[in-house]
């Protein structure tokens, strides 16, 4: 069984927020007004931090996207009480809305902050603007499950391309990827199998210093990034 | 023990119109809860920073007075201390009143309200390493334990009552310490992370628990015209100073730990951040400062009206000190990377009270006052009334208690 795992190479990354708006796409994740932005009512599976350090002569800004870390032990699967969110296999955290009672532990739990409560319902359109509805002849369904207001969603490796893909029998990481790696423009995500030592993403990891997020948790995400 | 309770009258015109008015208000607590049901949770102030609101904050303050008026009980029943006997039974009647409102408290705060029974399917669909599940065991047992063992006192089967209260009492510990290690346990929010939080809850329940029980049996036996020993409520009184010192050297010591450490960002944030105000005066000042200097002043520590407004102050203090963890607390920004976090995501968490929130928070009061009056109506609480006159029993006293905590 593989273990899916992603790099991040901060040294590419130029704070585009594609990949973002590539997720939110791919996965009908809703839209917030501007409002519902700064009180953090809006879902965002993937999101790009900025951390500064320093002041204006000498001044540092970093650009951080941040999707879910896929923990190796993931304090939200831990705490969850209706094991609505578990570890697949292949190393993925995945959360089950069917299960899901809307209890915002993991929320509250999770060090990196990736994980939405679904505050409203969720719009059948796309982009939610009630102006543009979606022509399902073109789109096809939604790959995600269609979920109600309530429950508790966050990123998920774009878990249906590598289902279909692996069914399929593409090779996941190179003609199969999530779709915010699909969507950057500088090729500074990589996605593959941490397991597989050919792989590009253990290419990287093995010449190239890399560094997790919150190390200190003892979390062991799966997201690793490369220094600027 | 021989039949020494009766319930009240409850014919009086001030009882029904109490009833009415806790009915109203239950009843827009209820459209609140409709409306937000259908709305999503989007009507509460809540968000992706702070994910508990109001309910949260209503369910572990009344797990604790639940929890604290249950072990009060104890006196009697278990350790046989026959002068707090008047007001054991109401004490007992009052921590499954106010159970009942923590679990309903944590249901409606669920995104999904009516998949609440998950939480109670024990080792099947349950994990059990989260705390949420443990304390699915714990809420359920202590709910049928406290009527088991109100059942056995209104039965007055004194072997089964003293056991009864052993559990209940050991139990009602664990409940505690269990909603204490809800928060404690999660080492993502610095401002909750730490080992003493359960010990904390514990003698915070014991506190306001005690505070309550004084608050309310002065207002139930003064409305329904009843005379209460002042012995009684001046020995609770003399109680509660002791929760009250053990409380606060709980805090300082959290406070402390949190300070000492190099990355004390979370203790600053908390002992002087934007929302500080709340702790220093809501907290500190409600809690511990006005209730000692009232209640080791010898010229007011033996007068019921200082002792209720010292209680009463416990109470409100109480109620802040669980709303400062759950919201403020919560608004703490985490660290995701060195440096400062720019944006939304760095900043403090922003909470509004809206209209939803609200009426759902006094609903779920009303709910309780207007099952505890009609309890007093019905069960077999009280001790019979002593003086000549018939009662003119105008029960406005729990409800009137209950609205002001609400309010506050």
């Amino acid at each position: 069984m593989a273990r899916w795992g992603m790099v991040i190479d901060l040294d590419k990354c130029t704070g585009c927020q594609a990949c973002t708006i590539a997720c939110k796409e791919e996965n009908n994740v809703p839209f917030g007004s501007p409002y519902e932005n700064i009180r953090r009512l809006a879902p965002y599976w993937n999101k790009v931090i900025a951390a500064s350090e320093g002041e204006y002569p000498s001044l540092n800004i970093e650009m951080i996207p941040m999707p879910c870390m896929h923990c190796d032990n993931p304090p939200c699967v831990q705490v969850c009480p209706a094991k609505a969110t578990y570890l697949r296999e292949d190393g993925i955290v995945v959360q089950n809305f069917r299960r899901c009672i809307g209890c915002k532990y993991c929320i509250a739990a999770c060090p990196y902050g990736v994980r939405n409560h679904n505050y409203k319902e969720q719009e059948e359109h796309p982009y939610n603007r009630p102006d543009s509805p979606p022509d399902r002849s073109v789109i096809g369904p939604w790959p995600f499950p269609h979920r109600t207001h309530g429950v508790v969603e966050k990123c998920t490796f774009c878990f249906h391309r590598i289902d279909e893909g692996i069914k399929e029998g593409k090779r996941i990481g190179i003609d199969v990827v999530p779709a915010c790696v699909e969507a950057c423009p500088t090729e500074a995500r990589v996605f593959g199998d941490l397991k597989d030592p050919n792989s590009h993403v253990s290419r990287l990891l093995a010449t190239r210093g890399s560094f997790v997020l919150r190390e200190k948790m003892g979390t062991r995400p799966k997201v690793h990034y490369l220094h600027k | 023990m021989s039949s020494e309770f009766v319930p009240i009258e409850g014919k009086s015109r001030g009882y029904w119109f109490a009833v009415a008015v806790v009915a109203a208000v239950l009843l827009f607590g209820f459209i609140c809860f409709g409306v937000s049901y259908v709305e999503g949770h989007q009507l509460f102030g809540g968000s992706n920073v702070i994910p508990w609101g109001m309910p949260i904050v209503l369910a572990i303050y009344f797990i604790g007075l639940s929890a604290g008026s249950l072990i009060l009980s104890s006196l009697t029943y278990v350790f046989g201390k026959v002068e707090y006997k008047p007001i054991a039974r109401m004490a007992v009647f009052l921590a499954i009143v106010l159970i009942f409102g923590a679990m309903i408290s944590i249901a409606v705060d669920l995104g999904r309200p009516e998949k609440f029974w998950r939480l109670f399917m024990f080792f099947y669909l349950n994990n059990m390493t989260s705390m949420f599940a443990i304390n699915g065991i714990l809420y359920g047992g202590y709910f049928v334990i406290s009527i088991l063992y109100f059942g056995v006192i209104l039965a007055q089967q004194q072997m089964l009552t003293r056991i009864m209260g052993i559990i209940a009492v050991c139990w009602a510990v664990l409940v505690h310490m269990g909603t204490g290690a809800i928060f404690g346990f999660v080492e993502a929010r610095e401002a909750w992370f730490s080992p003493i939080k359960p010990l904390e809850f514990l003698s915070a329940a014991l506190t306001s628990g005690m505070a309550l029980l004084i608050v309310v049996t002065i207002a139930t036996f003064k409305l329904s015209g009843r005379d209460i020993k002042k012995e009684i409520i001046s020995s609770l009184a003399r109680m509660l100073v002791v929760f009250i010192i053990i409380l606060f050297v709980l805090i300082a010591v959290d406070k402390l730990t949190h300070l000492y450490a190099p990355a004390r960002g979370a203790a600053l944030y908390m002992l002087a951040g934007p929302y500080s105000w709340i702790f220093w005066f809501l907290q500190i000042g409600l809690v511990v400062v006005i209730p000692l200097v009232i209640l080791c002043n010898p010229r007011w520590r033996n007068s019921i009206g200082a002792i209720v407004l010292a209680s009463l102050s416990v109470v409100i203090g109480v109620f802040f000190e669980r709303y400062y963890l759950v919201i403020p607390c919560a608004a703490y920004p985490m660290a995701f990377y060195p440096g400062k976090v720019e944006g939304v995501y760095g900043a403090v968490g922003y909470f509004p009270l809206s209209i939803a929130e609200f009426g759902l928070s006094i609903g779920i009061f009303a709910m309780l006052a207007l099952m505890f009056i009609l309890g007093l109506r019905y069960l077999d609480t009280l001790p019979p009334v002593e003086a000549k006159e018939p009662a003119t029993a105008s029960l406005e006293g729990p409800a009137a208690a209950s609205e002001q905590t609400s309010v506050a």
